[in-house]
């Protein structure tokens, strides 16, 4: 329904914008202009609200009533009236759970910019009142997995929890996200992210979810308590934790180890030579 | 001192007796006589100058500051908190202070003496002959003719026989040498076609089918692994999911159901009824080089190996799209059995891991 | 009872007396203590391996104390409490243990690490003084053999301590060590299951990596050691040319007092940066990998850098696999992908290295035995060879890595990969060709300076409103002002202050001990010989 609207937009961005198609342009030009509408002073744009009318949720609660107004307002051109999804744009989010709005929004991963390989972490553009009030709309419209509230992490008396979060974290995580936390390379410009600034409810959310690459972990696979121990695990043993070797160089493994001989070991050595060497 | 070499053409050695010679003159003649020529030798400061005892203080000063830093280190060693403890920062700085205080106190050492070297020495410049090239043609003539006399007296030459019992003799002695290492070491791979089993051959669990668990053991339901999620099996047997059984760790995948449709109408024929309804479980082990290809990406369906980036097409075969693999990871044929729970119903039908010569 | 007098200041050169009467060590004695050594940094790069070896001696047998090289299962409850509890091998756990629970056990095992990397980076270093300034040729070319195979066998040293913490990452580096074993033609499954005792991993391979990692290799590279040692002591070390060194002497400081402190003064200063390194910097952090287990690994494995060239030409090499049949026999044959780039490509390169000396003397018709070495424009095609070798070399190594540089730098991997392979075919040919350039463009200017002078900065206006720069001519010039220097391939002053025109020359490190100044830049100008007084008095200012 906005297709044609932004034609000035997609004008002006066409000068710099490389071989993507014609839609994803148009797309991202949609993205960009509500969203510099909305920060621009709330001016608000009238859509049809009432156009799928006919699959109307019936009764949303406060939260939510606030929720569909940001998501009217911010998602609706990719993710639909109700948020059913818009062929080539963006998938149906009914089913997806309030767990996917926080992380997905939480992080700042939605509303995308544009069209890439993956979305990237950023700043987020809602605040954590208005995440919650998205994401409670979407559960209300078509349920999902949700975050357990309260504490995500292992009880500290259990001593051991971190160990066994240690070892899930191997098995199930470190493939991707490398045994640091650091993140890692899939195929074809896909990543998985470091875990350096993801929260307890991120990580939560993330395998309850697997979004867009990440396989799902579901609470049949990870326990809530096997999730916990490895949230656990990450924060406290890999993120809190300094490393006891002096400087971790990043853990990177052997890479940086070798570029650090020869950066600062060889180099601080030949420079002795050439001061041995020298004719004082 | 500082000695510039007079012209000395004869070179008729010295009288290192006579009394009237410095100590410096009779080093020097030794030097000469190595076929050494000192040709300058000149101390860098003068003795007792400004610039020497400014000089002294700084070696001093290193060798000071070594022993200040070995001693630092003794302190840090016997007092500092040196056991790991989860979350504390202090603990942490023990082996960085540890480095630190070596470090400088070995680094003090080298600067201390090499600045003794480089600046209280006198500096100096040698020539020496290097009597280099081959030996006379008289020693070489010598030593030749010698040696060809002892073969001639060994008289191989004319007693052919006894250079022939000889080699024959100690050929055998050499492989007696060899043979225990050999054979000591050697395993036969064939015998047993351990490369082509795995943990999930029913023969190995009394030949029923092999259940699939998770790595603490526990059978696997259905409804365990959600939808774009993956797990990573192990063959329901004693230590099955050690390194006893190295190759058999599987990953069991649920596919969304038009990923498994698509799965479904690719499979090979080798694959035919491995699947059970969206679910594939694929070799984990890498067919390249056997790395753990478990990068799973759920919404394009391709398992990423880590080690050299092969990338398998988990909806076709897990073929190789990508990468140095060749192989596709072979599937393992799967059910549910009665109680409700993932079994193999046979081992894998093509052997697992990397290639190697006597494999089809 | 007479005490008898003991004049203690007669001791030394009693007991001196004594052992000589025993041992006849004066002359042999007196033949070291004046031993002549050029002095040069680039003489010093050998000595950082072998200063790193001793490390490597010192650290590891700290460590052998506490390994147990064994795969028994046992269930860690150390004080690494992230692990508690958790099932590994008992090398793994005892190599916790002397992280953790041995008291300064974490900077020995760091130092030895960061020591293996520094004596193999020090190995490559020195290779490359060597080969580019040609010390290799005849005589030495024996030599070059055995520093070829110090680093094989380095190699094999660091691929055995590696593997030997049985750690997550160590184990896959070894599964595909295993997968490289299978992979060679008719052999590779029976050299596999007996090197592993039966499949990977088996029960004895730490073991016999145990064995081979402490006493073998080390043996090996100890006896090499000595012997390359030995042979540069009795072929005596090459040296640069320049004023008054010839093919036939060395020119240098003897051996006591001031070269052998300036050995013991390195000795200290490499030890010094190794602990630095091994206190700063965490290598090699085996806790946060885990135990090996079949299943578990982690994004981005390398090995160290001296093996990542091999595995970036596994990752680079494509999906090639031979299969065939013979003549009915088996169910037919495979030569797996793998083969290539870990089996053929490191054969290529040993014996390529080792053959070198050869045919670059059979190439150039050179017999001659050489003392004096060669700067490396002088001698374009083989330093442009040297430096096509290091592009192949360095697209290898990085592409060893090239997953972490896609996740880090947001490249895609599979171009990467595609970079990689193109870079490996174009690069070298392109490195050949730039450093030719090179070369010739330095020679071309050295000659310019022999020919016109040196440039100093002094701009003259002519009597015709020309501006012209004066040039000091290195030696008295021709009536076109041209120098009658012959280009000598030693070092040639660019700068006025290297000729004395602005005080006292000769700082930095770069260029020989003589000051160039008083000394003409054309070897026999005047003629050179080494009783020649009036030569020695040049050196000498």
């Amino acid at each position: 329904m906005t297709s044609d609207s932004p034609g000035w937009l997609g004008r002006l961005r066409r000068g710099r914008s490389g071989p993507r198609s014609r839609v994803r342009r148009r797309v991202g030009s949609v993205v960009r202009l509500t969203l510099a509408l909305t920060l621009a002073g709330g001016v608000y744009i009238v859509f049809a609200p009432g156009l799928a009318g006919a699959k109307d949720t019936p009764q949303l609660s406060t939260a939510a009533e606030e929720g569909k107004a940001l998501f009217n307002q911010s998602c609706i051109t990719c993710h639909g009236p109700n948020a059913q999804g818009v062929e080539g744009r963006g998938p149906s989010l009914i089913g997806v759970g309030a767990a996917s709005v926080e992380f997905q929004v939480g992080t700042g991963r939605m509303p995308m910019a544009r069209q890439e390989a993956q979305a990237e972490r950023k700043p987020p553009v809602f605040t954590d009142e208005q995440t919650r009030q998205l994401a409670q709309y979407i559960q209300e419209l078509g349920g999902g997995p949700q975050v357990p509230s309260g504490d995500l992490r292992a009880p500290e008396s259990d001593e051991e929890a971190i160990a066994r979060g240690g070892n899930l974290f191997r098995i199930n995580c470190s493939s991707c996200h490398a045994f640091g936390g650091g993140g890692g390379a899939l195929s074809s410009g896909k990543y998985a992210p470091g875990l350096g600034e993801a929260t307890d409810q991120q990580i939560y959310a993330a395998m309850l979810t697997g979004p867009q690459n990440m396989p799902v972990f579901g609470d049949n696979q990870l326990t809530p308590e096997q999730k916990k121990e490895i949230i656990s695990y990450i924060q406290e043993a890999l993120k809190q934790d300094r490393d006891p070797g002096g400087w971790g160089l990043g853990r990177f493994g052997p890479v940086t180890e070798g570029l650090a001989i020869f950066l600062v070991g060889i180099v601080a050595l030949v420079f002795a030579s050439l001061w041995i060497a020298g004719k004082s | 001192m500082s000695t510039e070499t007079e012209p000395r053409v004869e070179q008729e050695p010295l009288d290192v007796f006579d009394p009237r010679l410095t100590r410096f003159d009779i080093m020097r003649e030794g030097a000469r006589r190595e076929g050494i020529e000192i040709v300058h030798y000149e101390a860098q400061y003068p003795p007792g100058s400004r610039a020497e005892r400014r000089m002294t203080r700084i070696v001093a000063s290193f060798f000071l500051l070594t022993g200040l830093a070995a001693t630092a280190f003794l302190v840090i060693y016997t007092w500092g908190p040196w056991e790991y403890e989860l979350g504390s920062n202090v603990s942490k700085l023990y082996t960085p202070l540890l480095g630190l205080t070596l470090g400088i106190a070995l680094l003090g050492i080298g600067f201390g003496i090499l600045t003794w070297g480089k600046k209280l020495l006198p500096r100096e410049v040698a020539i020496q002959d290097r009597h280099d090239g081959p030996s006379t043609t008289e020693d070489r003539k010598i030593t030749g003719e010698t040696m060809v006399y002892i073969a001639e007296e060994l008289g191989l030459k004319r007693r052919k026989a006894l250079g022939f019992a000889a080699l024959a003799g100690l050929a055998p002695v050499g492989l007696v040498a060899a043979a225990p290492l050999i054979g000591g070491l050697i395993k036969d791979p064939v015998e047993d076609r351990i490369l082509f089993k795995t943990g999930w051959d029913p023969a190995g669990n009394g030949g029923k089918p092999v259940r699939v668990t998770r790595e603490d053991g526990t059978p696997i339901r259905p409804e365990d692994v959600s939808v774009g999620g993956q797990m990573t099996v192990f063959p329901g047997i004693p230590g099955g999911a050690t390194n006893e059984h190295a190759d058999s760790p599987t990953l069991l995948i649920h596919l969304r159901p038009d990923d498994a449709k698509k799965t479904l109408d690719t499979l090979k024929p080798v694959n035919q009824g491995s699947m059970w309804e969206n679910f594939v479980a694929y070799s984990k082990i890498c067919t390249h080089a056997g790395c753990p290809a478990s990068l799973y990406e759920q919404q394009t369906n391709r398992l990423l190996c880590p080690c050299h980036q092969s990338q398998f097409l988990i909806t076709d075969n897990a073929r190789p799209i990508f990468g140095p693999a060749t192989r596709s990871l072979p599937m393992l044929p799967i059910e549910v059995d009665e109680e409700g729970f993932f079994v193999a119903t046979s081992d894998y039908k093509v052997a697992v891991g990397p290639a190697f010569w006597e494999r089809p | 009872m007479k005490r008898r007098k003991i004049d203690v200041r007669a001791i030394p050169a009693k007991s001196a007396g004594a052992l000589d009467d025993r041992f006849q060590a004066a002359t042999p004695l007196r033949s070291l203590l004046n031993k002549v050594f050029p002095d040069h940094w680039s003489f010093l790069l050998g000595e950082i391996a072998l200063f790193s070896f001793i490390v490597l001696l010192l650290t590891g047998t700290f460590l052998t104390f506490f390994y147990e090289p064994s795969l028994q299962t046992v269930t860690y409850d150390g004080s690494y409490t992230p692990l508690r509890g958790t099932h590994m091998s008992a090398a793994y756990a005892s190599s916790l243990d002397l992280s953790f629970d041995v008291r300064g056990g974490l900077i020995m095992r760091q130092m030895h690490h960061w020591a293996a990397l520094t004596f193999m980076a020090a190995i490559v270093v020195h290779m490359f003084r060597i080969f580019f300034t040609g010390a290799f040729r005849k005589p030495r070319e024996t030599n070059w053999i055995i520093g070829s195979l110090l680093f094989w066998i380095g190699f094999l040293a660091g691929f055995t301590g590696y593997s030997l913490p049985d750690d997550a990452l160590s184990g896959t580096g070894l599964r595909i060590a295993s997968a490289i074993m299978l992979s060679i033609p008719v052999i590779g499954s029976w050299v596999t299951t007996s090197i592993f005792d039966g499949e990977f991993p088996g029960h004895v391979i730490m073991g016999r990596f145990y064995i081979a990692h402490v006493l073998l290799i080390p043996g090996i590279l100890l006896a090499l050691i000595a012997v390359h040692v030995g042979l540069v002591f009795k072929q005596k070390h090459t040296q640069w040319p320049g004023p008054g060194r010839t093919e036939h002497n060395v020119v240098g400081e003897r051996m006591f007092p001031r070269y052998a402190i300036k050995q013991g003064g390195f000795f200290m200063i490499v030890f010094g940066v190794i602990a630095l390194m091994g206190g700063l910097f965490q290598i090699n952090p085996i806790w946060l990998f885990g135990p090996y287990e079949a299943f578990t690994v982690s994004a981005a494995s390398q090995p160290d850098w001296y093996v990542m060239f091999l595995d970036g030409s596994t990752r680079l090499f494509p999906a090639w696999e031979i299969r065939f049949d013979l003549f009915g026999w088996g169910d037919g044959y495979t030569i797996p992908p793998i083969f290539w780039p870990t089996v053929v490509l490191p054969g290529v390169l040993t014996m390529l290295p080792l053959a070198y000396p050869f045919i670059e003397a059979r190439l150039t018709k050179d017999k001659k035995a050489h003392n004096l070495l060669q700067r490396p424009r002088d001698v374009p095609a083989r330093t442009a060879l040297g430096a096509m070798a290091i592009m192949f070399w360095l697209v290898l190594t990085l592409s060893g890595g090239n997953d972490v540089i896609a996740d880090k730098f947001h490249i895609s991997l599979n171009a990467m990969t595609w970079a990689g392979r193109i870079g490996l075919l174009i690069l070298p040919p392109i490195a050949y060709y730039v450093t030719y350039r090179i070369c010739l463009g330095l020679q071309q200017h050295d000659r310019e300076v022999l020919a016109h002078g040196v440039e100093t900065g002094i701009i003259k206006r002519l009597p015709d409103g020309r501006f012209i720069e004066v040039h000091q001519p290195l030696a008295p010039v021709d009536e076109h002002g041209h120098g009658e220097l012959d280009y000598a391939g030693w070092v040639v002053p660019k700068k006025m202050n290297r000729l004395g025109a602005l005080g006292p020359a000769i700082k930095g490190f770069f260029y020989p001990i003589e000051k160039p100044a008083e000394a003409p830049v054309s070897p026999g100008h005047p003629p050179v010989s080494p009783i020649e007084p009036a030569r020695r008095e040049e050196i000498s200012k």
